[in-house]
């Protein structure tokens, strides 16, 4: 089965938010059952980058490399990256993966790699 | 709404402290009530970020009254991210202005360096989204370099540009001496000469060590008071005139620019519109350098340069002491440090200094109207404060 994110979309005017907000941002729709979960793309652009040099102690890596991308459809998500040398404005794929290690859980999120 | 005087101040060194945080609380409370000759408050506010979860003590506000034997006064603990020393301040100016209370004590303090450099900024991380940000293993500086990279792609800002917000900082804090880093560095040393990746290494590229403000410890206070109080002190009459405050979405990525800071451009404009002042005609401002990449980035929105011309006046030398707006003459978050619950107060600490022209070297000559922008998250919760020196 294929991993998604999912966003969650206002049945009333359709915007999409992610992350999950109980209000509507856009029609200020206030039941907040009225959304339907929808899974977001996966191919976007990359917005902006950064390669962090002293990751939280949970990380076992020497560098971590993190990054803002512009999914198709416009939406936008933070993720970790896994790309050689990212550029502003590459054409990037994700993939559902364990972003995050804890001693009894580990935390599924979105890594990109060049598409 | 009544007006509201600030009528003592107190400061600890922001550094590594080796004493309890409630100490670190009450002795710029102490310096604040000699200051101002008052003995008695009504009401104490006290501004932190992390005691529960770094010095595994609650109900700070509680200790603090005792430490200082101010009990019965009122006491409450303000928790409000980065911002909280400032909006601690915004809390106890209500108070005043409401006419509840006549003297109320606001005290911003932090001890970070109970943990490690890893864990301190783990803690500050917490602060970021729970589920779109925390666990991809983001932190504040690495929101900062994404900030940062985008800044410098759209606008032309350089690295150099980071630097001399650094090196300018620097300087100013040689003259402080409740400052964190008293080290005078320069262009050469951190970013020209062959040692300058040694010495100034990436932490979240772009970004390198010296465009991170230092792990702090710390404690700042003021006392507000109602004017009829006030004028039987026979202190310099700095007024509180104008606070703002504004939030913005809490994952950075929903902003619709995200080299915009939406919530600082309001917040200054609410608090400038209450002030009945201009960006223009501010004299001195202490901006939230946390990361040197936003003092370029809030000046703009403050509204004291255009948009994507801040690095250029800058370069102009417009932001030095002496320059038409002095910037951070304390040193700055970056400099002066960063104890976080502590950084609203402290800033608003150097401008009551400045207005009083009690600054020494660093004084800005003849400043009378002082500004204040306290950051929180990554500028989700900013509150800005504009003080008016009367007469």
């Amino acid at each position: 089965m294929e991993l998604n994110i999912y966003a969650y979309k206002c049945k009333r005017c359709g915007h999409i938010h992610y992350p999950y907000k109980t209000i509507c941002k856009n029609c200020g729709e206030n039941d907040h059952n009225e959304f339907d979960i929808v899974p977001l793309p996966k191919k976007g652009k990359l917005l902006t980058y950064t390669t962090l040099y002293n990751p939280p102690s949970d990380y076992e890596v020497p560098t971590l490399a993190l990054g803002i991308v512009e999914l198709e459809g416009g939406h936008r998500i933070t993720g970790q990256l896994n790309i050689k040398n990212p550029k502003i404005g590459m054409n990037v794929e994700g993939k559902v993966e364990v972003v995050r290690k804890e001693a009894y859980n580990k935390h599924l999120g979105m890594v990109f790699y060049q598409a | 709404m009544r007006e509201v005087y600030v009528a003592g101040i107190g400061i600890t060194s922001f550094t590594r402290l080796e004493y309890p945080l409630v100490e670190i609380a009450a002795y710029p409370g102490l310096m604040a009530l000699r200051d101002s000759g008052l003995k008695k408050i009504d009401q104490l506010y006290v501004a932190n970020m992390g005691s529960g979860r770094v010095n595994g003590q609650t109900g700070l506000a509680s200790a603090v009254v005792d430490h200082l034997s101010l009990t019965p006064a009122g006491a409450v603990t303000i928790e409000n991210g980065p911002a909280s020393g400032a909006s601690a301040i915004k809390e106890g100016f209500m108070a005043v202005a409401s006419g509840m209370h006549d003297v109320v004590m606001v005290i911003g303090a932090e001890r970070m360096r109970e943990v490690n450099q890893l864990e301190a900024t783990d803690f500050v991380a917490t602060l970021t989204h729970p589920l779109a940000e925390y666990i991809y293993g983001v932190t504040l500086p690495s929101l900062a370099g994404m900030f940062a990279r985008l800044y410098m792609e759209k606008y032309g800002v350089t690295s150099r540009h980071l630097a001399m917000v650094a090196v300018k900082n620097h300087h100013n804090a040689m003259d402080n001496f409740y400052a964190h880093l008293h080290e005078e560095i320069t262009l050469e040393g951190i970013l020209d000469s062959p040692e300058a990746s040694t010495n100034n290494p990436y932490v979240a590229d772009p970004l390198r060590f010296y465009d991170m403000c230092p792990v702090s410890d710390g404690g700042a206070c003021l006392i507000l008071v109602s004017a009829d109080v006030m004028k039987k002190l026979n202190k310099p009459m700095i007024r509180l005139a104008g606070i703002g405050q504004a939030t913005d979405t809490h994952a950075v990525h929903e902003r619709k620019d995200p080299t915009y800071l939406f919530a600082v451009r309001e917040a200054a404009k609410k608090s400038f519109a209450m002030a009945g002042v201009k960006p223009e005609d501010v004299d001195v401002a202490e901006l939230h350098d946390a990361f040197t990449i936003l003092e370029i980035a809030e000046s703009e929105e403050v509204g004291f340069f255009k948009k994507g011309e801040g690095h250029i006046a800058l370069e102009k030398g417009e932001t030095k002491i002496g320059g038409k707006i002095p910037i951070n003459p304390s040193g700055g978050l970056k400099a002066k440090g960063h104890p976080v619950g502590a950084t609203g107060v402290g800033q608003a600490h150097e401008i009551v200094l400045q207005l009083r022209g009690e600054a020494k070297k660093r004084q800005v000559k003849n400043a009378k109207i002082g500004f204040t922008c306290n950051f929180g998250g990554f500028g989700n919760n900013v509150v800005c404060l504009t003080f008016i020196k009367e007469k």
